[in-house]
């Protein structure tokens, strides 16, 4: 339907078929709102419930009434939510950073430089993929104790200074660049750091901002590890989604509190994605201008 | 480096000593990611390999017998043969709804269309919440007196159908993970030069044409990541199976996944041994359909 | 080039190690340190025991106390502690893990501590200490408990007659009455869990037991518990649009359920408005319910068993349960304490309470056996023998 439409824009404008081009235009933005409402909905709900009290957030309907602010004042007096966010802040740049650095340069040297035994790493990069956390979670647990990094964030950092899914990616947009840049990178003599850094980096604006907003996410809504890497210790080292945890209770959910954390949880994630979404249509890697 | 030195006589010692300095430079790049992954991904998997072969607790090695006797219980447990099933049906249902979906989403974005930051967000906000979140908003928006049977007007219990459980599960991962895979297709769009459009535009190719015939091959190696790391993804389905389930695999085996097997054998069974046979069969199988896109789809990406 | 791209490296490296540091934090050593973890009930729970830890703490000057909660997946995040030698000194234990805990070698047994302090073991309940019993060892001290009880919409039992069932034959009665004078619109007279939580207590009011659950007994519960929902008097929450029994009886789509304590605080909160009562659960041969409690427990691998001891034993005391008893937020698992008014009906099943996990070592994985084999037999795709067998086989491992 999506590809169809792209007909309409790519065209040449033909006079006589402006009426049933308009109709289909309107189609197209139609179909295009009805899939963002539905994209949208979880969100207003959640940021509706957090405004309704404990018996109304139970009902289906949208509008709370009456409309309470407890539960804002509840999470953020009860619970130190302040604490979380910076840690999940601080966490989430650290690991997006070293993210972003070690898988673009692994990702370029397996997309392009030959050295031998590229293919069979680059299958070790594909098999990490494939060992489930459940499997793994011992060994790294029992290593990580001997090392003393357990109810720090040394030890979570460590654990994800570079994942294979961020490095394949890499590698990936890579192989979709033209060769030609670096040619004339090369060409000038520039070694393969200051082609990566001054050819191909810029060139992966794009990449790079899927990767940050991702691995920004990744970090952010990250669960498993944190529990149980900082869950015995003391709450100066939660994260937002183990203090969303502490609202989850066996039998009496606190939606309207849960609400309000999780659109707490959101907010940093959009900002993020707000700011790092433009570079998608600059068109970085085309010296001309697209649509 | 023992090839590169025996071709040596061979070969000019400049052109030698460029190669030698490139591979120079791609062991250090990789370096630190491979020893990441060595140390937490190769070790921990040599170790489940370890103690598949014994009875094994959590305080480790146990009496009694030894060798392939966990790999012979986990073969001939029509429960992991189910959940083997369970993860087939899953993953050849979710994958490519995953795949046309956010490549469908990416082209909208990638076009000049009105309101298209907004559009963009609109579309990657079921992304951005943590899947244990959304997957607890679903169950109540799914319930049998939920929004969306009210909406279509019916009863249904959709999580709680032994016969359209999996099948809820694939619509709700299909729809929140489309945003990342949209984010993935729409950094591999940017890519492709606008000089292979320019030259289409020229022969006046229609849009349809263009799309099959230049972008959607150029596209491949953003293709082969995208079934490579979201069609492991799905082999590994654990999450929403569990809070579906409650952990049981419920109802009537109808959530049992290889991975929730894992978890069961290991966390509430304490059986390691067994848990990481398991893990082993399901890697081999991972391993085997990961080898046969990087035959298939993965072919000449390089080139 | 070489030289830069060491240098981002160094900072990289640099930036960890200075977080590990900044985050490695110094206590002062004159205090034995105890660690206790467990999870969390609710806000209100929380401060109590924050409240008992600090009446400990200020009793006890040599120790230190502190609290910690993990929620989320706390058998896998112990697990992983016990695995690495760290475990915390005092936990939580739910009785259906303790078997299989006590197996794995994780647990202390208490047997030489109570013996050297002379601790009174007598004033706990018997089944709740048992379901902490592997053969003569004791591996905790149940800190509360709940059985379950029957609760009834008191509007609809009011047109249905006034009268709480008592019996099986009476609580199908009443629900065919409530069927009859459609009592409860849009939903049905029972909700019915599709756990063997709810079920097994069927189980032991026919005269079986988990032991013997091949038993035509256990068969005969199974079929009237299955029967009610065939017969249209009951149904499983999720057909009535709830995550559980609790939230149909507060959205008025079941007029009965059969819960635990654990109801209380949530249509106090959830379904303010609703009025209900609390009755003992029916009986058929004899009375049949579970215990579920919740020990605290000592690591096997803490480094200072005595002053784990004295917290455990302290918390567990007449004075440490008076504390935790003082809010009615659980029922407390010794006679000597007194329970908040209001709670009759639970606490006259103790006599016929059987502890959730019943010292089985097997238990916690059967367990998830025995609920997803339920919803076949409820949706008609296996008989209820062949659901006996499996579980009698997941029961021995």
């Amino acid at each position: 339907m999506t590809v169809q439409t792209s007909v309409v824009d790519a065209e040449p404008y033909i006079p006589g078929r402006a009426r049933a081009e308009v109709a289909r235009k309107a189609f197209f933005y139609a179909v295009i709102l009805l899939v963002a409402a539905v994209f949208f909905i979880p969100f207003l709900w959640t940021l509706v419930t957090s405004f309704k009290t404990i018996p109304d957030s139970v009902n289906v309907h949208l509008i709370p009434h009456p409309w309470t602010t407890s539960a804002w004042h509840a999470i953020w007096t009860q619970y130190d939510f302040k604490t979380y966010i910076k840690n999940s802040v601080f966490l989430a740049v650290v690991v997006t950073l070293c993210n972003l650095f070690l898988s673009g340069l692994g990702g370029y040297a397996f997309a392009r430089l030959k050295f031998p035994g590229r293919e069979l790493l680059f299958l070790l990069v594909l098999g990490t993929l494939m060992v489930p956390d459940q499997l793994r979670l011992i060994p790294v647990f029992v290593m990580l104790t001997n090392w003393h990094l357990i109810g720090n964030f040394s030890g979570y950092i460590l654990i994800n200074l570079v994942t294979a899914t961020n490095l394949f990616f890499m590698r990936q947009y890579f192989l979709t660049i033209p060769k030609d840049f670096e040619e004339a990178a090369k060409l000038d003599g520039a070694g393969p750091f200051k082609t990566f850094s001054r050819v191909m980096l810029p060139l992966a604006l794009p990449a790079i901002s899927a990767l940050v907003i991702l691995q920004f996410q990744g970090t952010w809504n990250d669960f498993f590890w944190p529990l149980i890497l900082f869950g015995q210790g003391n709450a100066s080292h939660y994260t937002v989604q183990l203090g969303l945890a502490e609202l989850n209770f066996n039998y009496s959910t606190l939606w309207p509190q849960i609400c309000a954390g999780s659109v707490i949880a959101i907010l940093p994630i959009l900002l993020i994605f707000l700011a790092f979404q433009r570079y998608f249509i600059s068109g970085v890697v085309s010296a001309g201008v697209k649509g | 480096m023992a090839t590169a030195s025996q071709a040596a006589p061979a070969l000019r010692s400049s052109m030698l000593g460029v190669r030698l300095r490139e591979a120079g430079w791609g062991y250090g790049f990789v370096a630190v990611p491979i020893v990441v992954f060595g140390l937490f991904f190769i070790y921990p998997f040599g170790y489940a390999l370890y103690i598949s072969f014994f009875h094994w607790g959590i305080l480790g090695k146990q009496g009694g017998a030894e060798g392939t006797f966990n790999y012979s219980a986990v073969l001939h447990d029509p429960i992991f043969h189910i959940a083997l099933k369970n993860i087939a049906e899953y993953t050849i249902g979710v994958v490519p709804l995953e795949m046309a979906l956010g490549l469908s989403l990416a082209l909208v974005i990638n076009q000049k269309i009105r309101g298209r930051n907004f559009v963009r967000s609109a579309f990657y906000f079921p992304s951005i919440a943590s899947s244990v979140a959304i997957t607890t908003i679903a169950l109540y928006i799914f319930n049998s007196d939920g929004l969306f049977n009210r909406i279509i007007g019916s009863h249904t219990p959709w999580f709680h159908n032994a016969g359209t459980v999996l099948w809820a599960i694939v619509g709700l991962n299909a729809w929140t993970t489309s945003g990342t895979v949209m984010l993935y297709y729409l950094a591999g769009l940017q890519a492709i030069s606008t000089d292979v459009y320019e030259a289409a535009a020229l022969d006046n190719t229609s849009a349809w044409r263009t799309f099959w015939k230049i972008t959607f091959p150029l596209l491949r190696p953003a293709h082969f990541f995208v079934l490579v790391v979201f069609g492991i993804g799905a082999l590994k389905l654990f999450d929403q199976a569990f809070i579906v389930g409650g952990g049981s695999g419920g109802p009537n085996n109808s959530t049992q996944t290889p991975v929730l097997y894992i978890y069961r054998d290991a966390f509430s069974n304490f059986d390691f041994g067994k848990a990481a046979a398991a893990g082993i069969v399901l890697f081999v199988i991972i391993f085997v359909l990961t080898l046969v896109q990087r035959m298939t789809v993965g072919r000449q990406e390089a080139a | 080039m070489r030289k830069r791209l060491g240098v981002i490296l160094g900072l990289l490296i640099a930036v960890v190690l200075l977080a590990a540091t900044a985050q490695a934090g110094t206590r002062g050593t004159k205090v034995a340190n105890v660690t206790l973890a467990g999870w969390s009930s609710g806000p209100d729970e929380d401060a109590l025991l924050n409240q008992v830890i600090n009446v400990f703490n200020k009793t006890h000057p040599s120790i230190h106390a502190q609290f910690t909660v993990i929620n989320g997946d706390y058998p896998t995040a112990m697990t992983a502690r016990f695995a690495a030698h760290t475990p915390p000194d005092v936990f939580y234990v739910d009785s259906s893990v303790a078997g299989a805990w006590a197996q794995q070698g994780v647990l202390q047994p208490l047997n030489s501590f109570i013996k050297s302090s002379k601790y009174d073991t007598s004033a706990f309940f018997p089944s709740l200490l048992g379901a902490f019993t592997v053969g003569k060892s004791i591996y905790g001290f149940p800190k509360d408990w709940s059985p379950l009880a029957l609760e009834i919409n008191k509007g609809m039992l009011g047109q249905a007659g006034g009268k709480a069932p008592k019996t099986w034959a009476q609580l199908q009665s009443v629900a065919q009455t409530m069927a009859n004078k459609n009592v409860v619109p849009g939903g049905k007279p029972i909700c019915l869990s599709p756990d063997w939580a709810r079920m097994l207590a069927f189980v032991y009011q026919a005269g079986g037991s988990l032991t013997n659950i091949t038993s035509p007994a256990a068969a005969a519960a199974v079929n009237f518990y299955v029967g009610l929902m065939n017969k249209g008097l009951a149904t499983t929450p999720d057909k009535l649009g709830s995550g559980w029994c609790g939230e149909a009886l507060g959205k008025g789509k079941a007029a009965m359920i059969m819960e635990g304590n654990w109801l209380l605080p949530f249509m106090k909160s959830t379904y303010p408005s609703v009025q209900y009562g609390i009755f003992p659960m029916v009986k058929d041969k004899t009375g049949g319910n579970l215990a579920f409690t919740v020990s605290y427990s000592m690591a096997k691998d803490t480094s200072n068993k005595a002053a784990a001891w004295t917290l455990l034993s302290w918390l567990t005391s007449r004075q440490g349960q008076t504390i935790w008893m003082s809010k009615g937020l659980a029922l407390p698992s010794r006679k000597d304490v007194k329970a908040i008014g209001g709670r009759q009906a639970f606490l006259s099943a103790a006599p016929y309470a059987h502890g959730w996990g019943f010292g089985n070592p097997h238990f916690a994985s059967a367990y998830t056996v025995m609920n997803n084999d339920l919803t076949a037999v409820i949706a008609g795709s296996k008989s209820v023998a062949a659901m006996l067998a499996d579980i009698a086989s997941a029961l021995k491992g």
